[in-house]
C-alpha cells in the first residue's frame, strides 16, 4: 500500500516511445500541438502526444505534488487542514480505508492523452490553497467520490470505484470535483427555473440564478410566461418591456457569480415560439445587434410545438399569443396550454391579443441565427409531452437541452416569500463510455452501480437556497445516466457511424441500458419502500408504458450487432424480461422519477478518453478551447493511422445520419439527448431547416447547437495542419 | 455646356459580368466573415489580464498599439492607395471591403484596451507607440512604398509584406499567452483579425502576380529585386522590434522562428521562392496550431464564443421540404 504512494517513478502516463531527435526540448504545449501537425509522411503523430502527456508529468505534475510518507499521514493532514470532509471518512471501518486505497492504486491506471491528464490536474483535482501544488492523484480523488457517494456501503464503495477507475462510468463535473471536499460546490450538474408573469417571481428568479451560479452548474429559465413588449400593466396599454431587459439582467447576474472560480456562470432562456417578443428574442444574437439588446454569453431556446410546423407546411401566418391575456382566459399560464390543441381557439378569442408572422419566414430566421451564432436551441414541444410518462407538463428544457421534467408554478408573497411553493428541476448527471461499458461484460452491473451513485447526490442535495429545486429534487430523485464514446466504440469495432449497424447497435444498447436503469430505480424503491411522488399516475404504475417492450422484441436486426453482443457477454432482454419488469415495476415501483439523460460530455469525455456524448466526432485531431485551459489537442478515442477510415468527422457524416442515429436512442430515454447539428459553410439556411424537419419527423425531442465549419480558403491554411485537411 | 469628352464614361458596377472569378470569390468570403469587435465577450478575460505581471502586460498593450497602427495605415492609406491600380471593378469593392475590415481591426484594439486597461496605461503605449523607432520605422517605410508615385506594383508588395508579415510579431504574443490559457477570449478576436488578414495577403498577392505577368522580364527582374530587399530591410527592423520586446520574456528566438516562417509565407503569396530555409522556420507547434484560421474548435457555453461562426447564406424553404 505505502509502496504505491511512495513510488515516485508513477508518472500517471502510459510510457511514451522512442521519439525523434527534433522533439527533445519541446515542452508538453509543444508537443501536443504536435497533433495537428503530420508527419513528413502525412501520419498524424499520436505518439507526440503520448510524450507530452509523459512530459507534463515529469516536468509539472510530478514536481507539484505535495509528498506524503504514507497514506495515513496524507488523510490526517487533509482532514486536520480542511481540504477533506472527516464525516466522508468516518463512516466507514478505519480498516476499510487502506483496503481501498490500496484497491485502487493497484489498478495502475494512466493518463492515454495529454488533454486527459492536463484538465485532470487543471480543473478537477484538489490543490492546495493558493492553486500551485496538487494533493490528489486521480486514484484519489477517484476513491474520495466512491466513498462520498456509498455513505459507508464498502461493498457499493468498492464497486464504485472499479467502475469509475476503469472507465466504465464517469460522474458529471460537479460530482466529481467536488465529492469528498471540504470547500467545495454542490454536487448537482443543472437547474431548470419557471419564471411567471410577475415581479416577485422575476426578482426570485434573478435571486435563485445568482445562488445557483454559485453553488455549480448551469441554470435554464422559462420566460415563455412573462408578458411581451407593450403589453399593459395594471390596464394601462403600452407599460412592459417584454423579456429582453430580464434576459440582459440574468446575463448580468450570470458573470457576476461564479463558483470559486472554478467555473463560470452560465445560463440558458427558453421562450415558447408563439410568445409575441419571439423575434426579438431571436434578434439579441444577430452580428449587428445594438448593443444595449444584445446576449453574448447568455444561451437560448425555442419551444416549438407541432402546429408551427403545421401551419409552416401549408404557408400559412402563424399567429402570436400575449401570455398575459392567455393566462386571464384560461387561469392558467401560457407554458401549461398546450399551443397546438388550443390554437384555433385562441386565434379566434377576440379577449387574447395577437400578431402574425410567416411561419416559414420564422424557420428561415432561426436558422440565420443559428449560422451566425449557434443559438437557439431547440424543444419539440409535443414530442416531449407525447413521450413523457409521468403526470404533469414539460414547458422547457437546460443549458444542454438534455433534460426535460414537469415542473409546478410557485406563487410568492409581497415580501417574496412563498404563497405556494412549486417546483422547479435540479439533475445529476453521469456517464457510461459505451465501450468500457461493454468491455466490463456487465452491463447490468454497471447501470446498478452508476444508479445508485447518481441516485445518492439526489439524496445527498439539498438546494435550500432554492426551496422550489429542494422540494422537486426531495419529491422526484430525479436523475440523468448519459452515454458517451459511441462514435469510438463502433470505429474500433470497424463500424461505421451512422450505417445500419452503427444505428442497430445504438437501438439495442439503449434498450438494453434503460431495462436495467428500471431495474435498478425498482429496486430503490423497495428498499426504501416507497416510490417517487406521482408515481400513480405514471404510465408506469398502470404498466401502459412497457407496451411497446412486451409486444415486440428489442433485439438486433444484424448480424454483426448480434455477434458483438454475444462477443462482449451482454445479455438483451426478452420480451419475457421486459414483461417480469413491468410486474415488478407496477408492484414495487420506482424510486427515481427520471432516469436517464444524454449530456454532450466535454470535459468528462476528454479524462476518461472518449468521444463525446453519442456524437460522430468533431475531427480527427480535436481542438478544444476553454478558459481555464487554453486552446489544446485531443485524438478521438481508439483512432490509430489504421483505422482513420472510421473516423470520418460529424461534418463528412451529415446531419441525417446523425438524426437517425440519436432518433434509435431517443425511442428509450425518458429525458432529452443533447443533439448538435453540423453544416459545412456551403449550407444554406434551408438546409438547416430541411434538418429541423427531418429531426422533428423522426421523433427527436431537441437540438442543442448548430455547429458550421469553414475551412481556410485554398493558399491560406496552415501547411500540413491535420485540421485543415478535409 | 461644359464638354465631356475625353473624359471617362461613369459606370455602374455589373456583379453579374465579372471579369475575374476571385474578386467574387474573396467577396464573397469577406462578406460571411464580417465582425465586429462586440461579438467577443472580452469581459472574461479581466479575470486573466489581473494574472498577468506588470510587465506582461506593458509589453502586451505596446503590442496592440503597434497592431493598431499597423491596421491604421492599411485602413487609411494602404487600401485606399490599391484602389486607382484596380483594373476591374469589383477589385475596387473588395478593396473598400478591405479597408473597412481595416478600421474595424484597429477598432477592435481600443475595445481591448478599454475592457481590461486604465486610461493612463493605454495613453502610455500609444506615446510609447510614437516614440518607438523600429515602429515607427517600419511604418515610414511602407508608407513610402504607399506613395501615389511607387509603381503599382511595389505598392502591392509592401502591402502584403505588412499584411503577411509585419503584423506577425505582434500576433505572436496573444497566441502564446492563449496556448498557456490566459486572454483566450482576446486570442479568439486576433484569431478573427488573423482570418481576415490571411485573406488580405493572399488575395493582394494574387493580383500582383496577375500584374507582374503583364510585365518584361527585365522589368519583372527589378520589382523581384525591390521585394526582397524591401523584405530585408524590414526584417532587420522586425528583429531590432522582437527584440526589445520579447527579450525580457526570452522568446526572442521563438518570435524569430515565426518571423521567417511569416517572411515565407509573404513571398509566397507574391509567388516568390523561400527566403529562410525550413530549419530556421521551427516555429513552436504550439503557435503554429494556433494559428489556424480554420473555424472548427470546438467550444461549449462555459467558454468564449470562438471564432466559428459566418453570416449564412438565406434560402427560403419550399413545398417540397415540407413533406410530411
Amino acid at each position: 500500500m505505502e509502496d504505491a504512494i511512495l513510488d515516485r517513478d508513477l508518472s500517471d502516463a502510459a510510457p511514451a516511445q522512442a521519439v525523434p531527435a527534433e522533439w527533445q526540448g519541446l515542452d508538453y504545449h509543444a508537443l501536443n500541438a504536435m497533433l495537428n501537425l503530420y508527419d513528413d509522411a502525412g501520419r498524424i503523430r499520436f505518439e507526440a502526444d503520448r510524450m507530452a502527456a509523459r512530459q507534463y508529468f515529469l516536468s509539472h505534475v510530478n514536481q507539484n505534488t505535495v509528498f506524503f510518507h504514507s497514506l495515513e499521514e496524507k488523510l490526517r493532514y487533509l482532514v486536520e487542514e480542511g481540504y477533506y470532509e472527516a464525516d466522508v471518512l468516518e463512516q466507514y471501518d478505519p480498516a476499510f480505508i487502506p483496503r481501498i486505497w490500496d484497491a485502487a492504486y493497484r489498478v495502475k491506471f494512466r493518463f492515454p492523452t495529454f488533454l486527459g491528464a492536463f484538465k485532470y490536474y487543471t480543473s478537477y483535482t484538489l490543490k492546495t490553497r493558493d492553486g500551485k501544488r496538487y494533493l490528489e492523484r486521480f486514484e484519489d480523488r477517484v476513491v474520495m467520490v466512491a466513498l462520498t457517494l456509498a455513505r459507508g456501503d464498502e461493498a457499493l464503495a468498492l464497486r464504485l470505484m472499479q467502475e469509475i477507475l476503469a472507465g466504465r462510468f464517469q460522474p458529471a463535473t460537479p460530482t466529481f470535483l467536488n465529492a469528498g471536499k471540504a470547500q467545495r460546490g454542490e454536487l448537482i450538474s443543472c437547474f431548470l427555473l419557471r419564471i411567471e408573469d410577475n415581479m416577485e417571481s422575476i426578482g426570485r428568479a434573478i435571486n435563485s440564478a445568482l445562488q445557483l451560479s454559485k453553488r455549480g452548474g448551469g441554470v435554464a429559465l422559462m420566460l415563455t410566461n412573462i408578458r411581451e413588449h407593450g403589453a399593459a400593466i395594471k390596464g394601462i396599454e403600452n407599460q412592459s418591456s417584454g423579456v429582453i431587459p430580464v434576459m440582459k439582467l440574468l446575463e448580468d447576474s450570470f458573470s457576476y457569480a461564479n463558483q470559486l472560480g472554478a467555473r463560470q456562470g452560465a445560463g440558458a432562456v427558453y421562450l415558447n415560439a408563439h410568445h409575441p417578443d419571439i423575434l426579438r428574442f431571436l434578434d439579441t444574437k444577430r452580428e449587428n445587434a445594438d448593443e444595449k439588446i444584445r446576449i453574448k454569453t447568455l444561451s437560448l431556446g425555442v419551444v416549438i410545438p407541432d402546429i408551427t410546423f403545421e401551419l409552416a407546411k401549408r404557408n400559412e401566418e402563424m399567429y402570436l399569443f400575449s401570455p398575459h391575456d392567455v393566462e386571464k382566459v384560461y387561469g392558467t399560464p401560457f407554458s401549461e396550454i398546450s399551443v397546438t390543441e388550443r390554437y384555433r381557439e385562441m386565434v379566434d378569442n377576440p379577449k387574447i391579443r395577437k400578431r402574425k408572422i410567416n411561419a416559414r419566414a420564422f424557420f428561415q430566421t432561426l436558422a440565420e441565427i443559428q449560422f451566425e451564432s449557434g443559438y437557439p436551441y431547440l424543444m419539440f414541444e409535443d414530442t416531449v409531452n407525447r413521450a413523457n410518462p409521468v403526470a404533469g407538463r414539460i414547458t422547457m428544457s437546460n443549458l444542454c437541452s438534455e433534460i426535460l421534467q414537469v415542473n409546478e408554478a410557485s406563487a410568492f408573497n409581497d415580501d417574496l416569500s412563498y404563497r405556494h411553493l412549486g417546483t422547479d428541476i435540479s439533475c445529476n448527471l453521469g456517464s457510461l463510455n459505451i465501450a468500457k461499458a461493454m468491455d466490463g461484460g456487465d452491463l447490468g452491473a454497471t447501470v446498478e452501480t452508476a444508479v445508485r451513485a447518481l441516485n445518492a447526490v439526489s439524496e445527498m442535495s439539498a438546494i435550500n437556497s432554492v426551496p422550489s429545486i429542494r422540494r422537486g429534487n426531495d419529491e422526484s430523485h430525479a436523475i440523468g445516466l448519459g452515454q458517451m464514446n459511441l462514435h469510438g466504440f463502433l470505429a474500433r469495432e470497424r463500424i461505421h457511424y451512422g450505417s445500419p449497424e452503427g444505428i442497430d447497435f445504438t437501438n439495442i444498447y439503449f434498450a438494453t441500458v434503460l431495462y436495467h436503469c428500471l431495474r435498478a430505480s425498482n429496486a430503490l424503491a423497495r428498499e426504501r419502500g416507497h416510490s417517487f411522488a406521482g408515481f400513480e399516475a405514471s404510465t408506469y404504475a398502470d404498466g401502459s408504458f412497457f407496451g411497446k417492450y412486451v409486444t415486440r422484441d428489442w433485439l438486433p436486426a444484424t448480424e454483426t450487432v448480434a455477434d458483438l453482443f454475444a462477443r462482449f457477454g451482454i445479455a438483451v432482454p426478452t420480451r419475457a424480461d421486459w414483461a417480469a419488469l413491468r410486474d415488478a415495476v407496477m408492484d414495487g415501483g420506482l424510486y427515481n422519477r427520471n432516469l436517464q439523460a444524454v449530456p454532450p460530455t466535454g470535459s468528462i469525455s476528454y479524462i476518461n478518453n472518449a468521444t463525446s456524448s453519442i456524437h460522430p466526432i468533431t475531427a480527427k485531431i480535436e481542438i478544444r478551447k476553454e478558459g481555464k485551459i487554453g486552446r489544446v489537442y485531443y485524438p478521438a478515442a481508439y483512432m490509430t493511422n489504421e483505422n482513420l477510415e472510421y473516423y470520418r468527422d460529424a461534418y463528412e457524416i451529415g446531419p441525417e445520419a446523425i438524426i437517425d442515429t440519436y432518433a434509435a436512442a431517443t425511442q428509450h430515454v425518458d429525458q432529452g439527448l443533447s443533439l448538435t447539428l453540423f453544416f459545412k459553410d456551403t449550407a444554406s439556411t434551408r438546409d438547416i431547416n430541411r434538418a429541423q424537419i427531418h429531426a422533428w419527423k423522426a421523433g427527436i425531442k431537441t437540438i442543442y447547437y448548430i455547429r458550421l465549419r469553414q475551412m481556410a480558403l485554398e493558399g491560406t491554411e496552415v501547411q500540413g495542419c491535420v485540421s485543415c485537411a478535409l | 455646356m461644359k464638354d465631356f469628352a475625353g473624359r471617362p464614361v461613369p459606370r455602374a458596377i455589373n456583379w453579374n459580368r465579372v471579369q475575374d472569378d476571385k474578386d467574387l470569390e474573396i467577396w464573397n468570403r469577406l462578406t460571411v466573415n464580417f465582425w465586429l469587435p462586440e461579438k467577443v465577450p472580452l469581459s472574461n478575460d479581466i479575470q486573466s489580464w489581473s494574472q498577468l505581471t506588470g510587465d506582461e502586460q506593458r509589453l502586451t498593450i505596446r503590442v496592440f498599439t503597434g497592431l493598431t497602427l499597423l491596421d491604421t495605415i492599411q485602413n487609411t492609406v494602404g487600401a485606399p492607395a490599391l484602389m486607382p491600380d484596380a483594373v476591374t471593378p469589383h477589385e475596387e469593392a473588395v478593396l473598400t471591403n478591405i479597408a473597412f475590415m481595416e478600421a474595424v481591426h484597429a477598432r477592435s484594439y481600443s475595445s481591448i484596451f478599454s475592457t481590461l486597461c486604465s486610461t493612463p496605461e493605454v495613453d502610455e503605449a500609444f506615446r510609447w507607440s510614437e516614440e518607438n523607432p523600429h515602429l515607427q520605422q517600419k511604418a515610414r517605410l511602407i508608407l513610402d512604398e504607399y506613395d501615389a508615385a511607387s509603381q503599382p506594383l511595389k505598392k502591392k508588395v509592401a502591402s502584403v509584406f505588412l499584411e503577411s508579415f509585419l503584423f506577425y510579431s505582434g500576433f505572436y504574443l496573444p497566441m502564446h499567452w492563449s496556448s498557456r490559457a490566459r486572454l483566450t477570449n482576446t486570442a479568439d478576436l486576433i484569431r478573427l483579425i488573423i482570418r481576415d488578414e490571411a485573406v488580405h495577403g493572399y488575395y493582394i498577392g494574387y493580383k500582383f502576380q496577375r500584374g507582374l505577368e503583364r510585365l518584361s522580364e527585365a522589368e519583372r527582374q527589378e520589382i523581384k529585386d525591390f521585394a526582397f530587399a524591401l523584405i530585408f530591410d524590414l526584417y532587420a527592423i522586425e528583429c531590432r522590434y522582437t527584440e526589445t520586446l520579447y527579450d525580457p520574456l526570452g522568446l526572442t528566438e521563438d518570435v524569430k522562428a515565426f518571423l521567417h516562417y511569416n517572411a515565407n509565407k509573404a513571398l509566397q503569396n507574391l509567388g516568390f521562392e523561400n527566403l529562410f530555409p525550413d530549419e530556421l522556420c521551427r516555429v513552436n507547434p504550439a503557435i503554429l496550431a494556433a494559428l489556424s484560421p480554420n473555424a472548427d474548435e470546438n467550444h461549449d457555453f462555459f467558454s468564449g464564443s470562438g471564432s466559428s461562426y459566418v453570416i449564412g447564406k438565406a434560402v427560403a424553404t419550399e413545398d417540397e421540404d415540407w413533406d410530411f
